[in-house]
């Protein structure tokens, strides 16, 4: 019965890794302020990796961060949405080839969708959001048939 | 406990301040730095973009039948600084206010901006030179006349002699 509900509230969670907080700011901004409201999509941030639906990644993947993203990645239950926020994930960014960067993400895990920027602006984290929100829907059905 | 009292009785006249972006209009800043537009009939191939270029997300090189040299651009490395704009000569490189940068992981090499400046020959030997732009005529001579505007169609080689023959002749 529950499954009916998941559809309609997917829940995100925030993983930085070594990002430079430009977009984990942004993605606050998003969440907090009311102009940006991100609730309003039916999506509710939580802080346990267990609950999550919807993963939005932050920062270029640093030597130091990528046991810890390994490990939360692993803890994060299928199926669920990759996002990842700002150029450091998708390519590096300014710290593109610099010696303690083990990104880019899609070497990982397999990205869903890509918001580019530096950092995000809100509209364009809240498309992401939108576009992963779809994503997701078609994936718990399938997940929900088989 | 005043301000408070503000904000309360100004909540309960006016409509909620909420943006209602993805489903109604955003506000956009008339100077917001958004996706890079590329304009061809400007862009000279000096690649100093691509020299400024903070991320290396512009590429400038030339075509592998060498006629022409080409342009690229990558969204998703892209910072969207403004120094390619800044620094381009002719203008030929700056911002548009489009924020819209969401890709799908599909698509994602597929979001850039690509174009070719056609190389032209010069009308002496017909050696492959790049093409001059009036704006750059402009920046180089106060007074921009005729004969500035023949000389820009010849190669430096060319130039240099009809120069010389000109000044010893």
């Amino acid at each position: 019965m529950s499954s009916k509900y998941i559809i309609k509230s997917p829940w995100l969670f925030r993983i930085n890794t070594g990002s430079c907080n430009g977009c984990d700011v942004e993605l606050a901004t998003t969440a907090m302020i009311p102009r940006y409201d991100a609730e309003r999509l039916g999506c509710k941030y939580t802080s346990s990796p267990k609950h999550a639906d919807i993963v939005l990644v932050t920062g270029p993947v640093t030597a130091r961060s990528e046991p810890y993203l390994i490990r939360l990645l692993d803890e994060i239950p299928e199926p669920r949405v990759i996002i990842a926020v700002g150029i450091c994930p998708i390519s590096g960014g300014v710290f593109r080839d610099c010696y303690p960067i083990n990104g880019p993400l899609d070497k990982f895990v397999d990205v869903d969708v890509n918001v580019a920027g530096c950092p995000v602006r809100p509209q364009s984290i809240i498309d992401g959001i939108a576009a992963a929100i779809g994503i997701w829907k078609e994936r718990i059905e399938q997940f929900q048939e088989a | 406990m005043a301000g408070f009292f503000k904000i309360a009785l100004h909540n309960f006249f006016h409509a909620p301040t909420t943006d209602p972006y993805p489903f109604g209009e955003t506000f956009l800043p008339d100077t917001y730095r958004g996706i890079i537009a590329w304009d061809k009939d400007t862009c000279i191939g000096c690649s100093t973009c691509q020299h400024v270029c903070p991320t290396g997300a512009i590429r400038v090189a030339e075509t592998d039948d060498g006629e022409g040299i080409s342009f690229s651009y990558w969204l998703n490395s892209c910072t969207l600084c403004g120094n390619c704009g800044f620094f381009c000569p002719t203008n030929a490189v700056h911002h548009t206010t489009n924020f819209h940068t969401v890709t799908l992981q599909k698509e994602k090499y597929d979001k850039t901006v690509y174009g070719e400046v056609d190389l032209v020959g010069c009308r002496k030997c017909s050696k492959k030179i790049r093409p001059m732009v009036e704006l750059l005529l402009e920046r180089a001579y106060s007074v921009v006349s005729d004969e500035e505007r023949s000389n820009a169609s010849l190669c430096p080689e060319c130039r240099r002699m009809k120069r010389f023959e000109e000044l010893y002749k």
